[in-house]
């Protein structure tokens, strides 16, 4: 195990963990729940480790992507059904991420929200163009290292550390209404899904096939997931804290996603601002390219294409096609002038609905000793994977019925 | 269980009137605090121009959508929400906090009827 690569990996899981909904999510429970709902996302990490590292040891061992494996598993009438899920919800995530940049873009700039929506499309895209693999994911996940300005600042505001850390523990908080435990029950499902966006597994594992790896791998993978992962979910959580201390008592929503920026700027400044915003629009940029990428990922190995950016663009030409198709459906989506907060709400309630469906085919075959040997599933990983397959299909389940009974978490 | 959950779906779809206009109400709220919020760190020099410019505008756009939204546009709730649009872009944060306050008290008041 080579430690520089190691680190970068680390470093670049890290940076490329949050995304646009769980931006918008964590700053919203913080504001509305304190810090009950942190337990929220340590529990949607430890998922998102679970089967990020499943997903990771199956492309290292039975080189199988998770699509392939979706179509024999499930065959072919189901698969299509959950490959179809699965291209609709990461396509309006893709929106909400392309959506979140210009956005960002426009607090930094001031220059019209459409042309930076056209703007941020070419430049994601020719960097998907040019570069490989490998640097694809380091760039953004390294660049959006600039988000550990809100772990900063999270001890710059000087938090009850002690009610911070007991977040961690699940909990329902005493006194809440009716309708507001519907809101927190709501807000439960909406982080879970959230930090297990599906899309998620699709890209890890497409990238450790593109980087061909084998059981000498299976280590960096762990740590990866666990490390890398777990350190990333701290910058969530840290905005989830910053905004129960700083937007709680002050009634603020937030309504608008520059709004978590000031979470850096009431401790920093006009740096700790900029840094924020910068942070932001790295990681959000780093999601869509992900998020983009899987769909062509999850399209190419269902009909069996030849896929990978190992190749030249020319030399996959129907996975490049549906990479460019996907950021130009999604780009449509923006342009329409929908809402960057409705298309994240759509995002997790599409992508919760799906995510059994896409975990299932997985964790059978991690469990399948004649494909993964002795690098198959033991107790501990079988325990995990089956105790949130369970959880993550009662959310789907709830998901729909919450949404509306709450106006997605507002009502 | 589905049949219990459809009547409370389709009351959830079908309601009007000051509950309905709840969440828009709740929006209008954390808007006007936001603003608030905004001003009070621009007055400190620790925001930068073209940010204050823009969140002030995404501000009034998201109240002036809050505001079209209500299904009781006579109410006193949507008086106080237009009385927030007419405040100028540099209000002070206290006017704004007050805003906040009284559609916080209309909130609270319509969830626990």
């Amino acid at each position: 195990m080579n430690p520089l690569e190691l680190t970068l990996g680390i470093m670049t899981a890290v940076g490329g963990f949050v995304d646009i909904s769980e931006l918008v999510f964590a700053a919203k429970a913080g504001s509305m729940f304190g810090y009950a709902l942190i337990w929220a996302f340590v529990l949607g990490t430890i998922g998102m480790s679970v089967f990020g590292e499943m997903s990771g040891r199956v492309a290292a061992i039975a080189k199988q992507p998770v699509f392939n494996l979706m179509r024999h598993r499930l065959g072919l009438k189901l698969g299509l059904v959950t490959l179809i899920g699965s291209l609709i919800s990461t396509l309006i995530t893709c929106a909400a991420e392309v959506g979140g940049m210009a956005l960002i873009l426009n607090y930094l700039t001031g220059l019209p929200y459409p042309l930076l929506a056209v703007a941020s499309v070419i430049v994601v895209s020719a960097s998907m163009w040019v570069l490989p693999f490998k640097w694809i994911e380091r760039t953004y996940g390294l660049l959006g290292l600039m988000m550990i300005v809100f772990a900063v600042a999270v001890v710059a505001i000087h938090p009850p550390w002690a009610k911070l850390i007991g977040g961690a523990v699940p909990q329902v908080p005493s006194g809440l209404s009716s309708k507001e435990l519907l809101n927190y029950s709501y807000f439960i499902v909406a982080i879970l899904s959230a930090v297990l966006f599906p899309y998620e597994s699709y890209f890890y594992s497409s990238g450790g096939i593109e980087e061909g790896w084998g059981a000498k791998d299976l280590l960096t993978n762990r740590v990866t997931c666990t490390v890398g992962f777990g350190l990333g979910s701290l910058l969530a959580i840290s905005i989830l804290a910053a905004s129960a201390q700083l937007f709680g008592p002050l009634n603020v929503g937030p309504e608008i996603p520059g709004t978590s920026a000031l979470e850096a700027a009431i401790p920093f400044g006009r740096v700790g601002l900029m840094l924020a915003l910068l942070g932001m629009l790295f990681a959000v940029a780093g999601a869509a390219v992900e998020t983009c990428m899987s769909n062509a990922y999850a399209v190419s190995q269902f009909f069996g294409w030849e896929w990978g950016r190992h190749a030249k663009p020319w030399e996959a030409p129907r996975f490049t096609l549906a990479w460019i198709a996907v950021m130009l459906l999604a780009l449509l989506i923006v342009l329409t002038g929908v809402d960057v907060m409705s298309l994240v709400e759509y995002a997790v309630l599409f992508s919760i609905i799906v995510l059994p469906l896409t975990y299932l085919p997985l964790m059978l075959l991690a469990n399948d000793k004649s494909y993964m040997r002795e690098h198959a599933n033991k107790w501990l990983a079988k325990g995990l994977g089956w105790l949130f397959f369970v959880i993550v299909t009662c959310a789907a389940i709830a998901a729909i019925p919450l949404y509306l009974l709450t106006s997605g978490g507002s009502g | 269980m589905r049949w219990l959950l459809l009547p409370l779906l389709l009351l959830a779809a079908c309601s009007k009137g000051p509950e309905a206009d709840l969440p828009y109400i709740s929006q209008a709220r954390s808007l006007a605090a936001e603003w608030a919020l905004i001003n009070e760190q621009a007055s400190q020099g620790k925001l930068t121009p073209t940010y204050i410019e823009t969140m002030r505008k995404s501000v009034r756009e998201q109240l002036q959508t809050s505001a079209k939204a209500l299904s009781e546009p006579q109410s006193g709730y949507a008086k106080e929400i237009q009385a927030v649009l007419k405040e100028p872009d540099g209000a002070r944060p206290e006017e704004l906090r007050a805003h906040a306050a009284r559609l916080k008290q209309v909130e609270d008041s319509l969830e626990s009827a």
